[in-house]
């Protein structure tokens, strides 16, 4: 990472005489190119691909040089790959989002140039969700659940959802501030479709009626620790990765509940831009991040959400936590989140805030 | 108090003309010297900030950002957001009175401390205090703000201290409500009111104030009569500096509102970052921007109380 | 007034410090989540000497919060005495026009600025982000330093001149002493929103590129280590000790 400040590219600014005021410079990230070939991620940091021990044993073993960056939200990721093209060779991309980005951004996988993705999970290696005219645009990583994470020993396994509605938790619980999970929890809660509710006023209903127990609505994982850590909460709904996470690192009183509705489910996939100029390279790292080797220790190390590599969950111990959390027969009750129309996406982000205009009165 | 401070002498202010000799006497001749002073400041702001907004407003006037081959419809619903969305009126009206709540109770500890910044303190000290008070900028928003929830939280430093002078304190609840808040608010910006009514103060003349005091006149006519028209335009700054940005701030509100924390700004950053709905996003920020430039020109007309001495 | 102004002021500076302090202290916790009770470590500072990116990151922040003040400080108080001491048609619209990028939340902003830079080919990079850096810190140095100007008496200058002085020498003998507490307040508070200002950064760095606050915010999902304390803290005694050695040295807080 060098910053080199330069004079002879004074010329980049449009408007000359704010140009004159300003020193011109340019980063360049780009130097090592030269060396030996490299690949731009996008990803969420701290999100698998940018682990350091990771990066260092894929470019020992293929020469190929891994830089990041981030977004914090998906329209961001959406955002930045319109604007930025043949910046990135590999993006994180949520499968309800892949048919958004569709054929004009993605490039189609051709799964047999990916020798690891032999052994992905049957259901999840060819999921509808991201599946353009035939072809993966994607190759599934990993899934994940967002269920319920309770103080352990006050809520029993199989619960319901309506233990967010459960007078003994007044003012103790806490709720994803995110429209798509709390309508699909609205959704759940009312035994409807997460990704196409006939009837979003009961959604709403059931919404408004866990208004006694919220606390807090959070966005971020470290927001969630920290109430859970300073005893403000009791019940939430939370991500299954997330709790693993909590417990196995934190070592916090966290456990993770299946809810008897069934809970969320979410798929992620690492796709190929169209723009993208290294799609090789870009092939051998999304095949590196389906080895089981390296999800042993991911998972183990740092703690992730399910593999989609069947082998690599094979190679968990069976009493470890994200075997536990993460059984494969879950999901088949889960309702995996699927992509939305505008339309949809907007009603649903409404409802979500007049809710929450309803919880702040 | 004696004057040591060479500022305060230099300037007299009873006798400010109110159009000063410099202005009537410029010229158009004068013109190019005005441009040359503006135009770097208002290149750079015409670049990074008023195009760029203008394409924002464009985008406001779309039924979808034109992203992703849709087609361009034009539409004015997103202006009518307050009216098909009857619920915005209370958000909107909590964002106000977190604006005047944490405008208010800046000037109340602000004024106050410039005074004393500006009359009880001089040479090193003086300089030292100075800069103390904007260091605490120099550090990261967001780590601050997560530090006020170790203050306020049940069983934080305020209920902790509390509870061990009174130990059958029932809980506080102090964070996660409006005035948790306000308090990272006024936190994040005080320093700005403290600041520029300190920089006005300082162009008070000792030699009023003293002549005052020697005529009878008691502190709090003094500080009615002379001293607060003259830190009048710094309060004024203050204000604008702090209520404008207050009133779309959503990362106070977030991580120390809890539910309560549903404000304009979180209702704004919700529409671009999880609704990806930008039209929406810009025209409620636009309207958010008419709306506080109205109460800010409504605000200024109101009769101000001129210097007496 | 003298004791209780001193006293009210000692309870503003508690006050300003008092997250500060925790940030500090946190630092040395184990808990990650700012657990009670505390309990003492050096772990974060030593791990944080391990991470060459949070450090690139860090001064990359400085680096670019030092030409940014600078900059706006320079061409934000040029504007300042034109709008405050000049009379043109088209003033009281330009006055106002500083407030849209204040009242904006800077997300839209930056998001305005990735879209029209990325259509008008200015791209990414550095110049992009100080640009935007600038841009945003401007308002606060104009009204800063306006309010400056206001407090000051114009016909000071015109008396100089009219003892013999020549304009720009009445400018700089008279008038900018005069400024100078405004202009460096102007500075800090300039450096200040370089330094927090995340959104911009985010989204005109060129990847692989990364600065202090966008290493939080990015890292927030997830959840920041009290690295972030650690490097927080470095930064803000070492820029303590610096300014109030130079202010010591200079003498230029707040007039003599």
């Amino acid at each position: 990472m060098r910053i080199e400040l330069d004079r002879r590219r004074f010329g980049q600014f449009v408007g000359g005489a704010a140009a004159a005021t300003l020193v011109s410079s340019a980063m360049v990230p780009g130097l090592a190119r030269a060396a030996g070939e490299t690949i731009t991620v996008l990803n969420w940091q701290g999100y698998g691909t940018d682990e350091e021990w990771a990066l260092k044993a894929f470019t020992q073993k293929t020469g190929i040089k891994v830089v990041h960056d981030y977004f914090n939200s998906e329209s961001e990721m959406v955002t930045k790959l319109q604007t930025n093209p043949g910046a990135y060779d590999v993006v994180l991309v949520n499968s309800a989002r892949t048919s958004q980005l569709g054929a004009d951004l993605l490039d189609p996988i051709d799964l047999v140039k990916i020798p690891n993705a032999r052994d992905l999970t049957p259901a999840l290696k060819n999921h509808p969700n991201f599946m353009i005219g035939g072809k993966p645009y994607g190759c599934v990583w990993v899934w994940g659940i967002t269920g319920l994470g309770v103080r352990q020993g006050k809520v029993a396994q199989g619960a319901s959802l309506a233990v967010l509605t459960d007078p003994v938790f007044v003012n103790r619980a806490a709720m994803n501030d995110d429209p798509i999970v709390a309508i699909g929890i609205g959704a759940l809660m009312s035994g409807q479709d997460i990704n196409a509710p006939k009837d979003l006023k009961r959604v709403g209903e059931k919404l408004r009626d866990i208004k006694k127990n919220i606390r807090l609505l959070w966005q971020s994982e470290v927001e969630w620790n920290k109430a859970f850590a300073a005893d403000q909460i009791d019940v939430s709904v939370f991500w299954s990765g997330a709790a693993i996470r909590s417990r196995q690192n934190s070592k916090l009183p966290v456990e993770f509940i299946m809810p008897r509705e069934g809970a969320l489910g979410w798929i992620d996939t690492l796709t190929i831009p169209k723009t993208s100029k290294n799609k090789d390279a870009a092939l051998a790292f999304i095949n590196y991040m389906i080895d089981p080797d390296f999800y042993y220790e991911w998972s183990t190390k740092i703690g992730a959400p399910a593999s989609a590599n069947a082998a690599a969950m094979a190679k968990l111990s069976d009493d470890d936590l994200n075997k536990v959390v993460h059984k494969a027969e879950y999901l088949g009750k889960l309702q995996i989140h699927g992509p939305l129309s505008d339309a949809t996406r907007a009603a649903f982000v409404d409802l979500w805030e007049e809710t929450k205009a309803f919880y702040a009165k | 108090m004696p004057s040591d401070d060479g500022l305060g002498r230099a300037r007299s202010v009873a006798s400010r003309p109110r159009v000063p000799v410099a202005m009537q006497r410029q010229t158009r001749r004068d013109w190019p010297a005005t441009l040359g002073l503006l135009a770097p400041a208002y290149g750079v702001l015409l670049i990074a900030v008023f195009l760029p907004l203008a394409v924002m407003a464009f985008f406001s006037f779309l039924k979808q950002a034109p992203f992703g081959g849709r087609p361009l419809v034009f539409t004015l619903e997103h202006y009518l957001a307050f009216v098909n969305r009857p619920y915005l009126i209370d958000v909107a009206w909590r964002s106000i009175s977190l604006g005047l709540w944490t405008t208010g109770l800046s000037i109340a500890i602000g004024l106050p401390a410039a005074l004393a910044l500006a009359r009880a303190t001089r040479g090193r000290a003086r300089e030292t205090i100075f800069i103390l008070i904007i260091l605490p900028f120099w550090s990261n928003g967001l780590v601050r703000v997560f530090s006020w929830t170790m203050v306020l939280r049940d069983g934080g430093i305020i209920d902790a201290g509390l509870r061990w002078l009174l130990p059958s304190l029932p809980p506080l609840g102090l964070l996660y409500s409006f005035p948790a808040m306000v308090v990272g608010l006024v936190h994040a910006y005080l320093p700005y009111m403290i600041l520029t009514c300190y920089l006005s103060i300082l162009a008070i003349d000792d030699k009023i104030v003293e002549a005052a005091a020697s005529l009878g006149a008691r502190s709090f006519t003094i500080f009615r009569t002379i001293v607060l028209p003259l830190a009048l335009p710094g309060v004024m700054s203050g204000a604008v500096l702090i209520f404008v940005p207050v009133i779309g701030s959503f990362m106070e509100p977030r991580i120390l509102g809890g539910k309560v924390g549903v404000t304009m700004g979180t209702v704004i950053e919700d529409q671009f970052v999880q609704g990806f709905n930008w039209p929406l996003g810009s025209a409620l920020s636009f309207t958010m921007l008419a709306v506080v430039l109205v109460l800010l020109g409504a605000f200024s007309r109101v009769p101000r109380p001129r210097p007496t001495a | 007034m003298g004791a209780l102004g001193r006293i009210w002021l000692f309870l503003v500076l508690v006050f300003l410090y008092l997250p500060i302090v925790i940030m500090a202290l946190m630092a040395f916790n184990a808990s990650p989540f700012y657990a009670l009770p505390m309990t003492f470590t050096t772990k974060w500072f030593v791990d944080l000497s391990g991470n060459a990116k949070l450090i690139a990151a860090g001064r990359n922040s400085v680096l670019i919060a030092l030409v940014t003040a600078i900059v706006a400080t320079a061409i934000g108080t040029m504007a300042a005495l034109a709008l405050h001491r000049r009379q043109f048609r088209g003033r009281t619209l330009l006055r106002v026009l500083l407030l849209p990028p204040i009242a904006i939340p800077w997300l839209i902003i930056g998001t305005a600025m990735l879209v029209f830079f990325y259509w008008t080919g200015i791209g990414r990079g550095l110049h992009a982000m100080i640009l935007g850096h600038v841009a945003l810190a401007l308002p606060y140095v104009v009204l800063v330093v306006g309010a400056g100007v206001d407090s000051l008496r114009p016909d000071l200058e015109d008396a100089a001149m009219s003892l013999g002085s020549s304009p720009s020498d009445a400018f700089f003998r008279i008038t900018m002493p005069l400024l100078a507490p405004s202009i460096i307040a102007a500075a800090l508070f300039a450096f200040a929103v370089s330094l927090d200002q995340f959104v911009v950064s985010y989204f005109l760095a060129m990847p692989g590129v990364s600065t202090l606050p966008v290493e939080i915010y990015s890292a927030i999902r997830k959840g920041f280590t009290p690295e972030i304390n650690a490097i927080s803290t470095i930064l803000l005694v070492a820029s303590m000790v610096i300014v109030l050695g130079f202010a010591r040295l200079s003498r230029i807080g707040a007039g003599r």
